[in-house]
């Protein structure tokens, strides 16, 4: 038992958050996810997932509970948690801040303030790692979409996050984008890295993930194997896969 | 985003890149004061120096010539008011109207003068990373404590790297809008109104959206930043400068 709770790198307890106007994003969330698990959170727009994801890195804050990182309180260390979980948001064009592909994966070490030297180190590697190398003198508004989606990926592993977060990966993307985001997500997961991924099309991902989480009005209301929720998945306003609607196995896009 | 793109920093190893960006500031500075006091022979000598800093600094000539036509036509502007209002010995007369020889050869200094600040803050631009210019504004700003250097430094930075993201903004609102017939509406006030609320709300919500993604990825001002180092091929370009610029005075 105390081997399964240390395991267990997110824990989300009674978590509320209220807007500035009232609005309610989440109400008594209770959410545990362990070490290198592969979790989908769908929901329809507005059903608190972005909301739920920004509580994990401290963008906003718990109007009541708390969200734990392996046993700490993210509100504690908020820089330590930022570098916990790299976060990828849904406008990767937002989150380019860099002049050429090399300088915005930089952009995250040099804030943690690491010398010259780890921080061409960690660059390389990323790079590397999302298969940019080549393209680091490049301007990133010059990239494809999928290419942006994975030089913010890379910016985030330059931090050395043991979680990531993607928000909407595929948003926007066409079919070959799709295809290298989702290999690069199937890659780091294999690499040993917790996957977090907020959607509301299940379709492109669903065959690589281990739990779905599904939301409604800022709460969870299923939480389990995705294959034995859905049935339940248009009643929440998410589109159920096509292969399952016809009664056949869901696949990988990357076949 | 193709518009602007000659706007910002290209990679390269040339001999500017290579030169420390508190250099190449003083460079900037000095040879857009002479140029104010240059005529034909000595404007010739700098634009021939800047083409081939230019072009050996890697600027994709088309792509700038392309970029910077709204610029040329604000020459085309300055041209015609000199040509028309400097006295002189006139060339062509219309009415009260008349365009001098002393009109046309003003005209034509004063834009080649021009020519001449935007050639040499292009190949600064050209050949310094913002971070670098963060970095030199900084050090300027040190002997003044009182001053907040780092984040007048950072917002100079993120202005510099976000201004061709403006101009993309400001295209597609403009293409939206002429979709939707904006151009039936001759009004110049209503038509700045449509285009100057929205693409005001939209870069707000983009820089709400870009101060998110720098706190993810835990922006403070106390971060590394770039490395400022002089040496001797500083000195080197800046005795070369200064000698223009004596030859181009004196």
């Amino acid at each position: 038992m105390a081997e399964k709770a240390l395991n267990k790198i997110i824990e989300i307890e009674n978590l509320s958050h209220r807007f500035a106007d009232g609005t309610v994003g989440l109400e008594a969330i209770n959410l545990s996810i362990s070490e290198g698990a592969f979790v989908v959170i769908a929901g329809r727009n507005g059903s608190g997932k972005t909301t739920l994801l920004r509580h994990l890195n401290g963008l906003l804050l718990p109007t009541k509970g708390v969200v734990k990182l392996s046993g700490v309180p993210v509100a504690k260390n908020l820089t330590w948690s930022r570098q916990m979980v790299g976060m990828v948001f849904q406008d990767a064009d937002s989150q380019i801040v860099g002049e050429t592909v090399s300088d915005d994966v930089a952009f995250g070490p040099e804030n943690l303030c690491l010398d010259r030297a780890e921080v061409k180190r960690r660059v390389v590697r990323a790079l590397e790692t999302v298969g940019l190398h080549h393209y680091k003198d490049q301007k990133p508004h010059l990239l494809s979409g999928g290419e942006k989606r994975r030089l913010a990926i890379a910016g985030i592993l330059a931090m050395e996050p043991k979680i990531l977060v993607f928000d909407e990966p595929f948003s926007s993307l066409d079919y070959p984008g799709v295809k290298q985001v989702l290999a690069q997500m199937v890659s780091l997961h294999q690499a040993g890295h917790t996957i977090l991924v907020a959607a509301h099309d299940l379709e492109k991902l669903i065959a690589h993930t281990d739990r779905l989480v599904i939301m409604q009005d800022g709460g969870i209301v299923r939480d389990g194997l995705p294959s034995q929720l859905f049935g339940d998945l248009e009643a929440f306003g998410i589109r159920e896969p096509c292969a399952s609607r016809w009664g056949m196995e869901v696949h990988s896009w990357l076949n | 985003m193709a518009e602007l793109n000659v706007l910002g920093f290209h990679a390269g190893s040339s001999v500017l890149h290579q030169l420390d960006v508190r250099f190449k500031l003083i460079f900037l500075v000095v040879i857009s004061l002479t140029s104010l006091n240059a005529f034909v022979p000595s404007l010739s000598l700098l634009t021939l120096v800047l083409m081939v800093s230019l072009i050996h600094a890697g600027l994709p000539l088309k792509m700038a010539l392309k970029d910077l036509r709204y610029v040329f036509l604000l020459l085309l502007f300055v041209f015609i008011a000199r040509s028309l209002s400097v006295p002189g010995s006139p060339v062509v007369e219309f009415k009260a109207v008349s365009v001098t020889r002393e009109g046309l050869y003003e005209g034509v200094i004063v834009c080649w003068r021009l020519v001449i600040v935007i050639m040499t803050g292009l190949s600064f631009v050209l050949t310094t990373r913002s971070s670098e210019i963060k970095a030199a504004v900084e050090w300027m700003l040190k002997p003044f404590p009182w001053i907040p250097a780092k984040r007048i430094a950072t917002m100079m930075s993120l202005v510099v790297r976000f201004i061709p993201i403006i101009f993309e903004q400001a295209k597609k609102t403009m293409e939206a809008q002429r979709a939707r017939g904006v151009e039936d509406r001759k009004n110049p006030a209503y038509r700045l109104k449509m285009l100057g609320i929205p693409l005001m709300r939209r870069i707000f919500e983009r820089a709400d959206k870009l101060v998110l993604a720098m706190e993810a990825r835990c922006y403070s001002e106390n971060r590394t930043d770039s490395r400022l180092s002089s040496g001797f091929k500083d000195w080197i370009a800046l005795i070369g400068v200064v000698c223009l610029c004596l030859i181009i005075i004196l």
